[in-house]
């Protein structure tokens, strides 16, 4: 089986209108694919910034996957929330990206949304907060159903992961 | 080249922390110290340590810089459990006592060569008005028992940090 370790970091996000954010990750690959060791999902802490508008989380990423075939490669998806000072937390973006596929360090920028509501929803979040958010987690990753959300664009949220591959050589596949 | 059991890697990581950017703190002092998974050991040289007390430079720079050398081997049959290096840098406060103004991790560099990091810290912080007021004032702020948590993922969530700087460190691996 071929093996694939993904080794990283969740370094924060830029752009949010929010400040006081915070991320929940998880990993989706295909049935072909088992996780060895480390956690498949994970939530960062609250960052707030004092210097700059960039909230750092420096989160570790840490993932040992074995593999049958190429279907399904690793999907990295994301949620960022934000905490008020009342302890309420609102979706500030969902995002993901696919894991990189060459070997090294590779830097990551990946885009998020927020679906909007109605502009009476749009209107309360304004004032009260809170807003629609996705019942499924699939349609951040999937492009199924997307055609049904309307959405407004998010900040960004920046990775620094390192990939290490072994054993694709016996399988033929070149990287 | 076929091996029978599980092959052994070394990593060799060298280095120094240069310098840090506290723009609000002065007269600080630094620690370090790896964090690695079950497959991994050091061999040779130390995993942790703690540097002199730097000021800032009297210079229009305002440096603080520490040059402090980093020098370990690791040996590992494993990649995961990749180490990272755990910062924790810690000043006197206004009473004079001693407190912690950030910790930050990084993973050590998987390539071979010099990489130059720069890396955010982080300070955990009170959630309530009335405790961030005594801990300033007793100088009891809140602080890590084992800074190596600051190197797991799990177990992060309703912790808040307030971020304040960046620390930059050289590492050749």
């Amino acid at each position: 089986m071929a093996e694939v370790h993904v080794i990283g970091q969740i370094m924060g996000a830029t752009g949010f209108s929010e400040s006081s954010l915070f991320c929940k990750w998880g990993v989706h690959t295909g049935a072909a694919w088992k996780l060895l060791s480390g956690v498949r999902e994970g939530q960062t802490q609250v960052d707030t910034p004092q210097v700059g508008d960039m909230a750092y989380w420096s989160h570790p990423i840490d993932l040992h996957f074995a593999t049958k075939g190429l279907q399904g490669w690793p999907r990295l998806h994301l949620q960022v929330w934000s905490q008020d000072s009342f302890g309420r937390c609102q979706l500030a973006g969902y995002g993901f990206c696919h894991v990189p596929s060459s070997p090294g360090t590779h830097r990551l920028d990946c885009p998020t949304w927020r679906p909007l509501g109605s502009w009476r929803e749009q209107l309360a979040r304004a004032f009260v907060g809170g807003g629609p958010q996705l019942l499924h987690g699939d349609a951040i990753y999937s492009g199924a159903d997307r055609y049904r959300l309307h959405t407004a664009a998010g900040g960004l949220v920046h990775l620094e992961l390192g990939l290490l591959l072994r054993h694709f050589d016996r399988y033929g596949v070149e990287c | 080249m076929a091996a029978a059991g599980p092959s052994v890697f070394l990593l060799m990581v060298n280095g120094q922390v240069e310098s840090a950017q506290f723009p609000e703190y002065d007269d600080l002092y630094c620690k370090y110290c790896f964090v690695y998974g079950q497959d991994w050991a050091p061999t040779a040289g130390l995993e942790e340590g703690i540097s002199q007390i730097t000021s800032k430079s009297q210079d229009v720079r305002r440096a603080l810089v520490w040059n402090f050398p980093i020098d370990v081997t690791f040996k590992s049959t494993n990649p995961y459990g990749w180490p990272q290096i755990v910062l924790s840098v810690y000043g006197p406060d206004v009473f004079g006592n001693d407190v912690v103004r950030g910790y930050g991790a990084v993973h050590v560099p998987f390539s071979p060569g010099r990489h130059k990091r720069t890396i955010p810290m982080f300070v955990p912080e009170s959630t309530s008005k009335l405790q961030k007021f005594t801990s300033w004032f007793m100088g009891r702020r809140p602080e890590y028992t084992d800074p190596k948590v600051v190197a797991q993922g799990e177990g992060r969530e309703g912790k808040a940090w307030a971020q304040w700087l960046s620390l930059c460190l050289w590492l050749r691996s």
